[in-house]
C-alpha cells in the first residue's frame, strides 16, 4: 500500500508533448479516477507510472520512493488491461501463479495465493481452462486475480470493462469496488464512462489535451465544476450553457441578461466582475423545472423513460436547450414550455472558462422534503 | 483508357452472368459447385496427377527409350536393385551404392541444414523484431538472397570460395594457411548446408517475423508487469506462441531440404566424388545425365522420395491446421 | 463430299512438296560449320534443282537433349550435325542404296563410317560424314618450358617423362599446376589404352578392367596424390560432370594439358601473343602411343519424306573440293583421307595454329584400333560418364582403387543391360 505522488511528470513522444506538467497526489488506499475524452492521455500517464512507458520529465514518487527508474515490476504494481493481455497459452492457473513464480516464490505459497484469488473471484471451476475457453467477464477476473495475487501496493485498471457489455459491467464495477473495500489498496483507475467514475471514485482527475483541469471528490466536481469543460464533461446528459450579460451585482450574487433582456439570477461570488461582462450561465439538466414565469423553450424532442423524462428543445434566439425532469409529463413535440432555473443551482463562468464560486449550494437542498422552491 | 478496360471486364462478367444463373437454376447449387471446380481439375489431372501416374508407370520398365509403348515391363525390379542392400547403413554394401550415398548425404544434409537453419532464421527473427537501428537495412539484408536465382548464389559462392577465390585471397592476406575449400569433402559439405542456409533463411526469417509480430504486444506488456526475466520471456511467453509458425517453418524446409539441387549441383556438382551428391542430383544423373538414360530407375527413386515428401507434407498440413485453429 | 476434298487437297500438297523438295537441317557449331554449310549450300542448290535446304542453328544442348526426343516420337530434321552416332543410330538413314558412288565414300571416309554401324545397322552402311574429325592431345606452355630451363619431352616421349617435365617446370616457375586432364572418360581412355588397356572383351563388349587399364588408372589417382594433377579438375565435380581445365592453360597457370584438337581455335584467340604453346601430338604409354579420335559429323534421319535428296546432300557434303573449301575456313581436320594426305590450306592462320592442326592430323594415322573401336561403340557414353564418377571416388578417398574399379565394370554392364 502506497501513496502515489506525480511532480511535474511530461511525456513527449518525439517533438510532440502528449503529457504537459502533470502534478498529482494520490493518497494511500484512495480509488483515483482518471477521466476525459479520448486522446486526452489518460492511458500515457497510467502507462508512465505502470512503468511501461518513459517518463520523459518529472518525478514519479511511490510510497515516498522516486520509481522513475525502476522497471515496472520493481515499482510493485499491477496492471488490469483493457484487453485482458492473459496468456493465451497458458491455464487460468497458470496464467494467475506465472508472476508468482518469476519472484522464485515457494511453490505451495503460490498454490495458496492462487487458490485464495480464484475463490475470491470465484474462478475455481475454471483454473485449468485456457483463456480461449472463458467468457469475456470471466477473462476480466482473470486478469484482476493475476494483479491480485502479486498483492501490489497499488492496483492499476486501463478502462477494464470496457469490452464488457452493460449488464457485465454494472456487476464487475460492483465487484472491483467490492475488492477494493475489501483489501484497501491504493488503485488508479481510467475510463471515460461517468458512471463509473461517479460511482466508484474517491478521486476524480479531469484530464485535457495532456493537462489536469480539475482535481476532486466525485461530488465536489459535480457541484464545483471549476470550468465550462469540468463542467460539460461531469453529469449526463451536458450542463446547458447560455450566453448572458451581467446586469448587477450584490452581496447574494448576480443578474444577467440574456441576448432577449430577459431577466435571470445565479448565486455566485461576482466580486470580481464588472457590470457589461459577457459570461456564460450554467444551469444541469436535472435542475430546470416547469414554471409559467420560466425561460420560454419550444420543445424539439421528448424522452419518456416512465420514472424520468427529458426534454430537448431551443430557446427563442436558437440555444439548446436540455431537461430532466422527474416523473412523466404531458409535453409533446412542437409544444412550448416554460423552463425556470433556481439561482441557487446556477452556475456561472466568465469568458475565459473559469467557474465563479458559488455562494449556495442549491443541490443539498434540492433533495430535500419540500420539493424545488421557487426563485 | 481505363473507362474501355472497365467496360470489357464488366462485359465479360455480365456475358458469363446469364450461362451461369442459367446452368445453377438446372443444375442446382450443389452441383454447381463441380463446374467452378471442372478447370481447375482439368488443369492438375493433365500436370499434376497424369505426370504422377506416368512416373509410376516408368518406375515399372526399363530401357532407353522414352515412349512407354517401346519400354519392356520389369515389375519392381528396379526398386529392388536401388534397394538392394546388405546394410543400409553402408552405402559400399549396396548394389546402387550411389544412391545411398544419396540417402545418407541428403539425411544428413536436412538434418544440419534444417537444424541450423531455423535455430539462425529465430536468432535473427528474435533480433530483428527488436527496436535496433537500421532495422530495415538489416531485414533487407537477410532477405535478399531469397530473391537470387540459386545459380546465381551458387556461382557467387564459387567465386568465394574457389581455390583463387575471395575467402582464400582474404585468409592470405591475413597471413593465415588457405584451404580449397570445394575439394576437401568434409569442407565441401559444410560449405554446402552454409549457402543453401544462405539463400533460403530470409525466407524463414521473414515468416517468423511475422509470426513474432501477431504475438500480441499486450502479452508483453503483461509480462513485463509480471517481472519476467528475458530468458523466462523468451521460453514461457515467446516460443510456446511462436510453437505453431516454428512448425510450419520447420515442416517447410524440410520438404524443401529433401527437394534440395540447384544450387549444390552449381556449387559442387555433387563432388568431390560423390561428397555433396543428394537425392534429385542423382536422379537427375541416372535419368537424364548419363547415357544411356536409366528413366526408370530414375522414375523408381522419385516415387521413393515422393513418399517421404508426402509424409512431410502432410506433417506440415497437419501443422497448418493446428495453426488455424491456435489462431 | 468433304473426303475427296480433303484427299484432293493432300494430293496436291504432296505434288508440291516433289516438285520443291525443302530439307530441314539442324546444326550446331563450335566455331563457323553452320555458316560455312550454309554458303556451301547454295552451290548444291544450284547444281540440285528443286531441292532447298534449310539450316536451323541450334546449341549443342538441343543437339544433346531435344533432337533423341524429336526423333523417338518420329519427329525432327531431315538431317542434323551431331556426335553421339551410338546413341542415335537406330535413327539413321543409309544412305548407301542412293548414291552414284558408295565405294568412293567408303574409300575415302572408311575409318569413321564404323562409328554408325552399330546395333541393327547394316555393317556397310553409310550412315554419316564426318565433316570435323578431331583427336585428343596434349598442349604444352613453351614458354614456361623455356623460363624453367627444361628440355621439353619432344614426340614419342611417354607420359612418365611429361609428368615430370611438368613437375620440373611448376615448381621452377611457381605455376600453381604442373598437369591436367579434362575430365571425362573421352579423355582418359586414350592413356589408358597406351597403357595397354584392351577395353573390350572378344565379343566386343565394353568395359574390361585389365591390367593396362588398372595401371593407368593406379597412376592417375597417383599423379593426385601427389598433386602432378590438377585436384580442382576431377576432385572439384561429382558423377559424370564435364570439368575442362582450358582455363587454367590460357591463364598459363598449366604447364602441360591434355585436351584436344577443338580447343586450338580458342587457345589462337584467347591466349594470343601471351605466351607460345605447342601442341604435343601422340603421347606415349608401354604399349601404345595413341589419342582419341572423334567429331562431329553430318547424318541423314531415316523418317525423311525425301530419302533421295538426303544422300544428294551426303555426297555433296562427302565430296573433297566441297570439304577442303569448309574445313579451310572452320580449321577442322578432316576425315577424308584424300585430304589427310595433302593436308588443307587453312585460311588466315596464325603458325601456331598451323603447327598444332598439323600436329593433330598427322598423329591421327597411329591412333590404336581400340580407340577408334571406343568412339564408335554403342555404349561409349556409358563408358564416357562412368569413369568420372568412379575414378574421382577414388581420387578423394571416398573407395579404394579395387572398389572403384569394380564398380566401374558393374557400373558399364547395369548401363547396357538397362538400354537393351
Ligand atoms: N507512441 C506514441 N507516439 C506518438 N503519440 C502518441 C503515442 N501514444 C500516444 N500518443 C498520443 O498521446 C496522446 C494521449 O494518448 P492516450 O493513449 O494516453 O489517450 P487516452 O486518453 O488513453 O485515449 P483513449 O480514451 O482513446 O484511450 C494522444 O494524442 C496520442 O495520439
Ligand atoms: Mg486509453
Amino acid at each position: 500500500m502506497a501513496r502515489v505522488e506525480l511532480r511535474g511528470i511530461v511525456k513527449d513522444y518525439g517533438a510532440v508533448r502528449a503529457i504537459h506538467g502533470i502534478d498529482l497526489e494520490i493518497e494511500d488506499g484512495a480509488f483515483c479516477v482518471f477521466v476525459g475524452p479520448s486522446g486526452c492521455g489518460k492511458s500515457t500517464l497510467l502507462r508512465m507510472i505502470a512503468g511501461l512507458e518513459e517518463i520523459s520529465g518529472g518525478d514519479l514518487m511511490i510510497g515516498g520512493e522516486r520509481v522513475n527508474d525502476l522497471r515496472a515490476a520493481e515499482r510493485g504494481l499491477a496492471m488490469v488491461f483493457q484487453t485482458y493481455a492473459l496468456y493465451p497459452h497458458m491455464s487460468v492457473r497458470q496464467n494467475l501463479a506465472f508472476g508468482l513464480e518469476n519472484m522464485r516464490m515457494p511453490k505451495d505459497q503460490v498454490a495458496a495465493r492462487v487458490a485464495e484469488a480464484a475463490r475470491m473471484l470465484k474462478l475455481e471451476p475454471y483454473l485449468d481452462r485456457r483463456p480461449r475457453a472463458l467468457s469475456g467477464g470471466q477473462r476480466q477476473r482473470v486478469a484482476i486475480g493475476r494483479a491480485v495475487v502479486r498483492e501490489p501496493r497499488v492496483f492499476l485498471f486501463d478502462e477494464p470493462l470496457s469490452n464488457l457489455d452493460a449488464e457485465l459491467r454494472v456487476a464487475m464495477r460492483a465487484e472491483i469496488a467490492g475488492l477494493h473495500r475489501r483489501i484497501g489498496n491504493t488503485m488508479i483507475y481510467v475510463t471515460h464512462d461517468q458512471v463509473e467514475a461517479m460511482t466508484m471514485a474517491d478521486q476524480i482527475v479531469v484530464l485535457r489535451d495532456g493537462r489536469i483541469e480539475q482535481v476532486g471528490a466525485p461530488i465536489a466536481l459535480y457541484n464545483r465544476p471549476a470550468n465550462t469543460f469540468v463542467a460539460g464533461f461531469i453529469g449526463s446528459p451536458r450542463m446547458n450553457f447560455l450566453t448572458c450579460t451581467v446586469t448587477a451585482r450584490d452581496a447574494e450574487g448576480v443578474t444577467l441578461a440574456d441576448v432577449h433582456g430577459r431577466v435571470l439570477r445565479a448565486m455566485v461570488d461576482a466580486r470580481t466582475l464588472a457590470e457589461g461582462d459577457t459570461v456564460e450561465l450554467g444551469v444541469r439538466p436535472e435542475h430546470l423545472h416547469p414554471d409559467p414565469d420560466g425561460y420560454p423553450v419550444e420543445i424539439e424532442n421528448v424522452e419518456q423513460l416512465g420514472g424520468e423524462s427529458y426534454l430537448y428543445g431551443r430557446t427563442p434566439d436558437g440555444t439548446a436547450l436540455t431537461a430532466h425532469l422527474s416523473g412523466q409529463t404531458g409535453l409533446r413535440r412542437g409544444a412550448r414550455a416554460h423552463l425556470a432555473i433556481r439561482p441557487d443551482l446556477a452556475h456561472v463562468f466568465r469568458a475565459d472558462g473559469s467557474a465563479l464560486p458559488r455562494l449556495r449550494l442549491g443541490e443539498l437542498e434540492a433533495a430535500g422534503p419540500g420539493g424545488p422552491v421557487a426563485g | 483508357m481505363i473507362g474501355a478496360v472497365r467496360l470489357i471486364y464488366e462485359g465479360a462478367f455480365n456475358l458469363f452472368e446469364g450461362p451461369m444463373r442459367w446452368l445453377q437454376r438446372s443444375l442446382g447449387t450443389q452441383r454447381m459447385v463441380w463446374v467452378f471446380l471442372l478447370p481447375n481439375l482439368l488443369i492438375f489431372g493433365l500436370f499434376t496427377y497424369l505426370p504422377i501416374l506416368l512416373n509410376a508407370w516408368y518406375a515399372g520398365t526399363s530401357g532407353d527409350r522414352i515412349l512407354l509403348g517401346d519400354r519392356p515391363w520389369v515389375g519392381a525390379a528396379n526398386f529392388a536393385t536401388l534397394l538392394d542392400c546388405e546394410s543400409y547403413l553402408n552405402p559400399n554394401s549396396c548394389r546402387r551404392d550411389l544412391f545411398w550415398r544419396a540417402v545418407h548425404n541428403t539425411g544428413w544434409f536436412v538434418v544440419l541444414q534444417v537444424g541450423f537453419m531455423v535455430l539462425l532464421s529465430l536468432i535473427a527473427a528474435l533480433i530483428l523484431n527488436r527496436n535496433i537501428p537500421l532495422k530495415g537495412f538489416f531485414r533487407a539484408v537477410f532477405f535478399y538472397p531469397v530473391l537470387l536465382s540459386p545459380v546465381v548464389v551458387a556461382l557467387i559462392w564459387k567465386w568465394i570460395l574457389q581455390r583463387n577465390g575471395v575467402l582464400n585471397a582474404g585468409l592470405d592476406w591475413a597471413g593465415m594457411g588457405t584451404v580449397n575449400w570445394l575439394l576437401d569433402p568434409n569442407w565441401a559439405f559444410f560449405w554446402i548446408v552454409f549457402v543453401s542456409i544462405w539463400a533460403n533463411m530470409g525466407f524463414y526469417v521473414l515468416i517468423l517475423l511475422a509470426g513474432l509480430q501477431a504475438i500480441p504486444s499486450d502479452v508483453y506488456e503483461a509480462a513485463e508487469m509480471d517481472g519476467t526475466p528475458a530468458w523466462r520471456r523468451l521460453f514461457r511467453i515467446t516460443l510456446p506462441l511462436l510453437t505453431p509458425t516454428l512448425l510450419v517453418v520447420m515442416v517447410l524446409s524440410l520438404i524443401r531440404a529433401v527437394q534440395a539441387f540447384d544450387e549444390i549441383y552449381v556449387l559442387t556438382g555433387g563432388g568431390p566424388g560423390s561428397a555433396t551428391l543428394l537425392l534429385i542430383q542423382y536422379i537427375y544423373d541416372v535419368g537424364f545425365a548419363t547415357r544411356p538414360r536409366q528413366f526408370g530407375l530414375a522414375a523408381a527413386a522419385s516415387l521413393m522420395m515422393a513418399g517421404v515428401l508426402m509424409v512431410l507434407t502432410l506433417a506440415q498440413l497437419a501443422a497448418t491446421r493446428k495453426r488455424g485453429e491456435d489462431g | 463430299m468433304k473426303h475427296t476434298l480433303t484427299i484432293s487437297a493432300l494430293a496436291l500438297m504432296a505434288a508440291g512438296a516433289a516438285q520443291a523438295q525443302e530439307l530441314r537441317f539442324m546444326c550446331y557449331q563450335d566455331g563457323v560449320e553452320c555458316e560455312a554449310w550454309a554458303d556451301a549450300f547454295a552451290t548444291f542448290e544450284a547444281e540440285n534443282d528443286g531441292i532447298t535446304v534449310i539450316v536451323d542453328e541450334v546449341p549443342y544442348a538441343a543437339i544433346i537433349e531435344s533432337l533423341p526426343v524429336q526423333l523417338e516420337v518420329g519427329e525432327g530434321p531431315d538431317l542434323a550435325r551431331v556426335t553421339d552416332y551410338g546413341g542415335l543410330a537406330r535413327f539413321l538413314l543409309d544412305v548407301r542404296p542412293h548414291v552414284s558412288d558408295a565405294a568412293s565414300i567408303d574409300a575415302r571416309y572408311g575409318q569413321s563410317l564404323a562409328w554408325s554401324r552399330v546395333g541393327d545397322n547394316a555393317a556397310d552402311g553409310i550412315y554419316h560424314i564426318v565433316d570435323q574429325l578431331t583427336a585428343t592431345g596434349g598442349f604444352a606452355n613453351a614458354t614456361l618450358f623455356e623460363q624453367a630451363g627444361v628440355d621439353m619431352p619432344g614426340p614419342g616421349a611417354t607420359w612418365d617423362e611429361w609428368a615430370e617435365a611438368s613437375r620440373a617446370v611448376r615448381d621452377a616457375t611457381g605455376v600453381d599446376f604442373a598437369m591436367a586432364i579434362d575430365r571425362t572418360g573421352h579423355r582418359f581412355a586414350a592413356p589408358a589404352i597406351s597403357y595397354g588397356a584392351a577395353l573390350f572383351d572378344d565379343d566386343g563388349h565394353a568395359l574390361v578392367i585389365d591390367d593396362g587399364f588398372r595401371a593407368f588408372s593406379e597412376q592417375f589417382v597417383g599423379w593426385h596424390a601427389d598433386e602432378t594433377m590438377a585436384r580442382d579438375v576431377w576432385a572439384g565435380a561429382g558423377g559424370g560432370t564435364y570439368q575442362d581445365a582450358a582455363g587454367e592453360f590460357i591463364n598459363a597457370n598449366l604447364v602441360m594439358y591434355y585436351s584436344g584438337s577443338w580447343q586450338i581455335g580458342r587457345f589462337d584467340r584467347d591466349i594470343g601473343d601471351a605466351f607460345d604453346w605447342v601442341a604435343t601430338g601422340g603421347i606415349c604409354g608401354p604399349a601404345a602411343c595413341t589419342g582419341m579420335p572423334g567429331g562431329a559429323g553430318i547424318v541423314g534421319f531415316n523418317h525423311t519424306q525425301h530419302p533421295e535428296a538426303v544422300a544428294k546432300v551426303m555426297e555433296f557434303i562427302a565430296r573433297d573440293d566441297v570439304q577442303a573449301q569448309v574445313l579451310a575456313r572452320t580449321r577442322n581436320l578432316p576425315a577424308n583421307a584424300n585430304l589427310q594426305a595433302e593436308g588443307i590450306a587453312y585460311e588466315g592462320v596464325s603458325d601456331d595454329v598451323a603447327a598444332a592442326l598439323t600436329a593433330f592430323a598427322s598423329s591421327v594415322p597411329g591412333f590404336s584400333d581400340t580407340a577408334f573401336a571406343l568412339q564408335g561403340y554403342q555404349f561409349n557414353r556409358a563408358v564416357y560418364t562412368t569413369i568420372p564418377a568412379r575414378i574421382t571416388q577414388a581420387i578423394v578417398g571416398e573407395l579404394s582403387l579395387d572398389e572403384a574399379l569394380e564398380r566401374l565394370e558393374q557400373d558399364v554392364a547395369d548401363a547396357i543391360a538397362a538400354a537393351q
